[in-house]
């Protein structure tokens, strides 16, 4: 059943009696082509174009809790893809181009709204090191501009340049392209298109165990039953080292609370998604009417999904001085989430020494907006055996040749990424 | 917000300290690639207590090692590091 | 006026006056806004956010759904207050929200017709096409309807603050268990934090007709709390909410003095040893058909408006409560305030409808008996059971349980620092409370061994009435301020929305500023009623701070401005105040950036600086620069260890450039290492890595390498550091009569000598160079920065001595191509990367050495420093390009090898020079590329070249 103007008013006409569930509730098989293991965005989205690019659809995605109900249900909701290095730049810049087309492609209104990325430099330095980042990114593609004065005050007018602060604002990196996509709607548009498709999608269903034969992966354990599969998928976000740790995989990577929170809906007063960087701290306004914002992590392995206050209090310090009025506005809640940052803070997606196994983990805080170009690539390496170049620098082995995708240059410590 | 004893100075606030990471043995240095990686490329040890490194930097600057459970934050134990020398 | 003739805790000697939507109103102290507009007959105050229905005041305190509204005082205005929790201020202006054009005739009401076709999540099935229409229309449209207040653009004057407390006892909530529990403590001698949010002590006891020890239960809140204060070791906070529990027994709190304006607020940071959380309990609605319209309301709400604010919320009640003792109490307090009870339903009565446009005006129920009722009323009391308010207890990640015996989510025994009591585990009565209270006192007192253990019972929760009411079909709202009704969670349900989580974030029930309080446990019971499941395997979702929302400025106290966080200045800022410096923040530095002369721009400063540096002399501050003291036996080992290069055979005196790793073999920082006596060292570091650079090595030191004997010292800020650069150097360090022979034989290039200037200034005199002319760093006491600069501008005065600033620096250093942090070492580099290959010991071991022997970082065609000029000689190369073999090509694009790191006009060699790193680039000597930079709109023809493009041999630093 199609969404859309005309089915809603047909199904108002019956009382809303007739949806169907947006998941088809299957009896688990014994085995399947390939077990994906997590049904956040990026297992979710793996298994949508594993069936609408390649038609393979016997395959079961198991979650141990909810669909979404990771990382996808715990972020900022922001997507971009203003990265120096080309790989992390050519990943999130594909992502963003299928944003762009997953509302129609998944008939499931995904509110991707470009409304502008922001990112605010503090200094001429830092806006020639911003303009550096610009030009790559046009030059491979992408979009991007360097505003200052006049017009970076037109394009955020509600942007604070008067009075006496601490980090001045010599300009931003703009990229227009840049915005918010409603986070809950991605797990469920691409949990509900696979559904359809005939994926098999099982929540309340985790992991236990892996079987091997030869160094070849055979078997998903579940407690509903062994499922023996020609290839498994580990994309579990924060509890990555657990489960790959079953197969006996160490990832090199730490676990992190990062948090966000939100302030009470009021009437549209910020239109773009800005970010200030003496000290992190990102804002945009919901369509409910929320300020949703974030910062740094909490910079100390946990596992509590419970945030620092201070962290919190760091981070609103600092949207004031972009955004004075926010005084005036009441925090409603606040939530963490765990992420998993490696040694390069940058994530590892392919293959894993286990033939059969693949892992996409390590996204630390910047995964939501990589969600559809990893689902499109890993649904290319599961169904070809072929590594899509986009995903090749992401690899594993790149900590045992060394070569690491450091975006900012910071090393072996995940707590300062 | 942790309250972390240091063993020099008592019950601080984290805000007086700056992380360091799982406390891990730093490999004698004349011992190979495989030996560093597999020390510095650790993975996370899965939620439950875990030995970690912190910086007193805004009190007496030393750094303490403190067991510290990941997944409730209860602090165990804390103490001045001990030797994590493989061999001089 | 609905104001009763007498009673209530209301100052009625003083009349306030205040607005509401413009209508003049009046209220006396101790009124709330809510219990005032009420007394001014007003019900109708909101719209509704999705259907625009008239909504009214539902509660009397901080889980109001509905009442949410603008307050403006002289400080401006604040959005989404909830009328109850608004202390009633002379002069307010009261204004309601989302509506058009007035609250009574809102044309928004006209989306009600889109009826069924706007159920929960209709907008993920719609607004899809054409593919930008979502962004550029219908979101646009949604965002206009969504959002509540509007916030006030204006600057805020308010002030705000962060303070602490500490006590033995904190006491959460000021109701009868409260107050007993805080007494108990007293009484032992603990020291005892009292929070209440509301204006006033006594919680449910203000509108309580009970008696304790033989006195108006209102009176002996009163007695209690007034004898709470007296008490020395009793600190009592009023209009203080306590909205989070944090790691290791951190209560934060937000006073507010002007109870209800979120301006003036004070954030409180609380730790004590044992939290007794006495918050209470809140109402639970009943979910019927039109169970939204204003005049229908929580039954203890009534009762607390007519007893404690002596209002008559309504002429003619109808009474819906399940449970008989409330039941009784609600209709004796109706009668006290002169208020027809035109009926009382019993549990198992069917409500069927409500009528209405603005205002209720009549209920139709069906008996159990099957038979029909209706009543016309203007007020209906509605309970259908408690929920205990343990949101505190929860957010630390416990887990509640729903007990069927009260139907409600109930927080387990607990022996950690926080003690839900009272109501906030489900203890309802005023009795049982007290002594729930008391009860859970002794129990922390003893744990801190403060009183000996006494063997008191803990009373029981209240068990919820047996029965409650039915509903017939209808838009029966479960969560008020979402406009989520029963349909729309059972919708969620229908379409596979199942887990709570789920259900709560496609139908956004409780997701409202209220934050569900009101509505999470009905929730749970229409999902239990749909699916037929048991409320106990349903969950819930996860509580999270604040409890209430809470100020913003409060959050952020006074760190606001130019006070957000602390700036350093250097020992020389007065004096380059008084060259007319101009500062540039950098990092946590106020640094100089040039030192224009009248009427000059910065471009024309920095050549003027630049040319007399190379042509005859300059000084500039170095004080940033980190300074470590290393001392010890071990001191050579230790810092051999840490740093790549060789320097085992430095001499004292003399000092080394050197290099250090990350232990994954990537370039850290780069310094000096001096060796001041035999085991004397000081090695600086950069002033971006001076801190990490420290904490690294304190960390071999003490974590590491403790068998080394070391001492280390960051001596950063013990010393000014003044470099005077250029071919005069060496004459004014003359001048400065330095007591240590310093010609260019005793003292050459890469030397360090202590002395006096002068015969009294004392001084370390590095000659070390980072301009790449002779140069010498002159490093005195910071106290004796002052004396040191007037001297080098003094004697400087004879070869015009230049200061100069951060532009002029890096200029200079491009010239030479030395190396700067965050340009160049970037974290991604090797030694070899950097041309600094050859400074890599082979003879010894170091941090960083096995890992920099990784395939990658030892491939020979990485991207390399190199240098770059225009190919026509003259063309300037713009700054922040990317380096490409290839012309844009029609989309304005090209592949890549390399980018810049830095681009400067050269002042003394007459043209545009960079800097920049290039794959295989020291293969490439005279090959020509393009420098792309889209931003400029510029693509300039580049030659490679060294990366030194003045002085290549470095024969500038002798003389």
């Amino acid at each position: 059943m199609a969404y859309s103007g005309l089915s809603l008013l047909s199904h108002a006409l019956t009382g809303n009696k007739r949806w169907p569930a947006i998941l088809s509730t299957p009896d688990m098989r014994s085995s399947y082509d390939i077990v994906i293991i997590g049904a956040g965005g990026h297992g979710l989205a793996t298994a949508h174009y594993l069936a609408a690019n390649h038609g393979i659809t016997n395959i079961a995605v198991i979650e141990s809790g909810w669909i979404g109900g990771g990382n996808t249900a715990r972020n900022t909701t922001i997507v971009r893809s203003d990265y120096l290095l080309n790989s992390s730049f050519g990943l999130k810049n594909f992502a963003l181009k299928l944003w762009s087309d997953l509302t129609q492609d998944l008939n499931f209104n995904l509110m991707y709204e470009p409304r502008g990325y922001v990112d605010l430099a503090h200094s001429d330095g830092e806006l020639e090191h911003f303009t550096l980042r610009a030009n790559a990114m046009r030059l491979r593609g992408g979009d991007a501009d360097i505003l200052t004065g006049q017009a970076l005050q037109e394009r955020v007018p509600e942007l604070d340049f008067s009075g006496d602060k601490r980090f001045e604002i010599s300009g931003a990196l703009v990229q227009e392209s840049g915005g918010v996509v409603r986070h809950d709607a991605v797990a469920w548009g691409f949990a509900r298109k696979a559904s359809t498709a005939g994926v098999h999608i099982f929540q309340n269903c985790p992991a236990t165990g892996f079987e091997t034969e030869g160094g070849k992966i055979t078997a998903v354990q579940t407690p509903q039953g062994r499922i023996a599969c020609k290839q498994a998928f580990i994309s579990v976000a924060g509890a990555s080292s657990a489960v790959a740790g079953m197969a006996g995989i160490n990832l090199p990577l730490n676990s992190i609370n990062v948090q966000a929170f939100v302030t009470e809906p009021v009437k549209p007063a910020l239109d773009a998604v800005v970010n200030y960087n003496a000290g992190l701290s990102y804002i945009s306004q919901t369509d409910k009417g929320e300020f949703v914002l974030g910062g740094a992590t909490d910079g100390y392995s946990s596992f509590a999904r419970r945030g620092s206050f201070e962290r919190i209090e760091d981070v609103l310090a600092r949207a004031v001085q972009m955004f004075p009025f926010l005084t005036r506005l009441r925090l409603m809640r606040h939530w963490s989430g765990t992420a998993d940052i490696p040694m390069d803070g940058n994530a590892i997606v392919g293959r894993t020494p286990i033939e059969g196994l693949m892992i996409n983990a390590g996204w630390g805080y910047a995964g939501f907006k990589a969600t559809p170009a990893v689902g499109w690539c890993m649904a290319e390496l599961l169904a070809t055996g072929k590594t899509p170049d986009l995903i090749a620098p992401f690899a594993l082995e790149r900590f045992e040749t060394g070569a690491e995708q450091d975006d900012g240059g910071i090393g072996p410590y995940p707590w300062l990424h | 917000m942790l309250l972390i004893p240091c063993p020099h100075c008592g019950l601080r606030d984290e805000g007086e300290f700056t992380y360091g990471g799982p406390a891990r043995t730093l490999p004698a240095l004349d011992q190979d690639t495989q030996v560093w990686r597999d020390a510095f490329f650790a993975g996370q040890k899965p939620p439950g207590p875990m030995t970690e490194l912190w910086y007193h930097t805004s009190g007496c600057e030393s750094w303490i090692e403190v067991t510290r459970d990941t997944a409730t934050h209860d602090i165990l134990n804390s103490n001045t590091p001990q030797s994590k020398v493989d061999t001089p | 006026m609905t104001r009763l003739p007498q009673g209530g805790l209301i100052d009625r000697t003083q009349t306030l006056h205040f607005t509401f939507d413009g209508e003049q109103m009046s209220g006396h102290p101790g009124d709330t806004v809510a219990s005032a507009l009420l007394a001014n007959g007003r019900h109708l105050v909101a719209r509704s956010i999705k259907y625009h229905r008239p909504r009214g005041i539902v509660s009397a305190g901080l889980e109001e759904p509905s009442a949410l509204l603008t307050v403006t005082d002289a400080t401006g205005s604040t959005p989404n207050l909830k009328a109850p929790e608004i202390t009633l201020r002379d002069g307010l202006q009261i204004t309601s929200q989302n509506n058009w054009p007035a609250l009574d005739r809102d044309a928004g009401a006209l989306l009600a017709l889109g009826g069924k076709t706007i159920s929960a999540g209709f907008y993920y099935k719609t607004f899809k096409w054409p593919r930008d229409a979502w962004h550029k229309t219908y979101s646009k449209i949604i965002r206009r309807a969504a959002g509540h207040g509007q916030v006030d653009p204006s600057t805020n004057p308010a002030l705000y603050d962060k303070r602490h407390r500490k006590c033995d006892v904190l006491v959460i909530g000021s109701g009868p268990t409260g107050l007993s529990a805080a007494i108990t403590a007293a009484q032992a001698g603990a020291t005892v934090v009292l929070v209440e949010q509301d204006s006033d002590l006594g919680g449910s006891l203000l509108q309580s007709a009970d008696t304790i020890d033989e006195m108006p239960a209102r009176e002996w809140a009163k007695d209690a709390a007034d004898a709470l204060r007296t008490l020395s070791n009793v600190i009592v906070m009023p209009r203080t909410l306590a909205f989070g529990q944090y790691d290791h027994g951190l209560v934060q709190a937000v006073e507010t003095p002007q109870s209800g304006s979120a301006s003036t607020s004070i954030l409180w940071k609380i730790r004590a040893q044992r939290v007794i959380l006495a918050a209470g309990a809140i109402e639970r609605p009943v979910v019927f058909p039109s169970n939204d319209r204003p005049g229908i309301m929580l039954a203890n709400a009534v009762r607390t408006y007519i007893r404690r604010f002596a209002v008559a919320p309504g002429r003619r009640a109808v009474v819906a409560v399940a449970d008989e003792t409330e039941r009784r109490d609600t209709m004796a307090a109706l009668q006290e305030a002169g208020i027809d009870v035109v009926a009382a339903l019993q549990p198992g009565d069917k409500i069927t409808k409500t009528t209405g446009r603005l205002h209720v005006s009549g209920i139709s129920w069906r008996g159990a008996n099957g038979k029909r009722h209706s009543a016309r009323c203007d007020l209906i009391c509605m309970s259908a059971g408690w929920m205990p308010t343990a949101h505190l207890f929860a957010q630390k990640g416990v887990r509640l349980s729903f007990a069927s015996e009260t139907q409600s989510l109930r927080p387990p025994q607990s022996d950690g620092p926080m003690r839900p009591t009272g109501g906030a585990r489900g203890v309802l009565t005023t009795a049982d409370c007290l002594a729930d209270g008391k009860t859970t006192a002794h129990q922390v007192l003893a744990e801190l061994e403060m009183h000996k253990h006494l063997n008191l019972n803990q009373p029981e929760a209240t068990p919820a009435p047996a029965q409650g009411f039915q509903t017939g079909p209808g838009k029966a709202f479960v969560d008020l301020q979402n406009d989520v009704t029963r349909s729309d969670v059972a919708l969620a349900q229908r379409e596979g929305y199942c887990d709570i989580e789920l259900t709560k974030r496609y139908t956004t029930l409780g997701m409202g500023t209220d934050q569900g309080k009101t509505s999470w446990t009905n929730g749970v019971l229409e999902i239990a009623d749909i699916t037929g499941a048991n409320p106990e395997t349903i969950g819930h979702t996860t509580y999270r701070p604040p409890y209430s929302p809470v100020s913003i400025g409060a959050l952020i106290g006074a760190e606001v401005g130019n006070e957000m966080v602390p700036t350093r200045r250097t020992p020389f800022h007065d004096g380059f105040e008084r060259l007319g410096c101009v500062f540039q923040t950098s990092g946590d530095w106020l640094y100089s950036r040039y030192f224009p002369t009248a009427g000059e721009t910065m471009m024309q400063a920095i050549k003027r600086e630049c040319l007399a540096t190379r042509n005859s002399l300059g000084c500039v501050d170095m004080s940033t620069l980190g300074k470590i003291d290393v001392q010890g036996p071990d001191a050579l080992e230790f810092l051999s260890r840490l740093y790549c290069n060789a320097f085992a055979k430095i001499q004292p005196g003399r000092l080394r450039y050197a290099l250090m790793l990350r232990e994954d073999g990537y370039v850290f920082d780069d310094g000096t290492i001096a060796r001041l006596a035999e085991n004397h060292y000081l090695v600086t570091a950069t002033t971006a890595n001076s801190g990490s650079v420290w904490r690294h090595m304190q960390k071999m030191a003490q974590v590491d390498w403790p068998e080394l004997d070391v001492t280390l010292t960051s001596v950063s800020d013990h010393w000014a550091s003044l470099a005077i650069a250029g071919p005069n150097a060496r004459k004014l360090l003359t001048a400065l009569a330095p007591d240590f022979d310093h010609s260019s034989e005793a003292f050459p290039f890469a030397s360090v000598r202590e002395g006096l200037l002068g015969g009294d200034l004392p001084v370390r005199v590095f000659s070390v160079s980072f301009s790449g002319e002779l140069s010498f760093e002159i490093n005195t006491p910071a106290g004796y920065a002052d004396a040191l600069l007037t001297r080098v501008m003094d004697l400087g005065a004879e070869w015009d001595i230049t200061p100069y600033g951060l532009e002029t620096l890096d200029v200079l250093r491009i010239e030479k191509g030395h190396l700067s942090i965050g340009t160049e070492i970037d974290g991604r580099r090797t030694p070899a990367d950097l041309n600094l290959g050859g400074m890599v010991a082979r003879k010894k071991s170091f941090v960083g050495g096995a890992l920099l022997n990784r395939p990658a970082l030892q491939q020979t065609d990485r991207e390399q420093l190199v240098g770059l000029q225009p190919e026509d000689g003259e063309t300037s190369i713009p700054y922040a390009a990317h380096l490409s073999q290839s012309e844009l090509d029609s989309k304005g694009q090209a592949p890549l090898c390399g980018h810049l790191t830095a681009a400067i006009e050269s002042p003394i060699l007459g043209h545009s020079i960079a800097l920049g790193f290039l794959e295989n680039g020291q293969e490439r000597m005279g090959e020509t590329l393009w420098a792309h930079s889209p931003i400029a709109g510029k693509s300039v023809r580049v030659r490679v070249t060294s990366a030194c493009a003045y002085d290549p041999k470095g024969e500038r630093l002798h003389d």
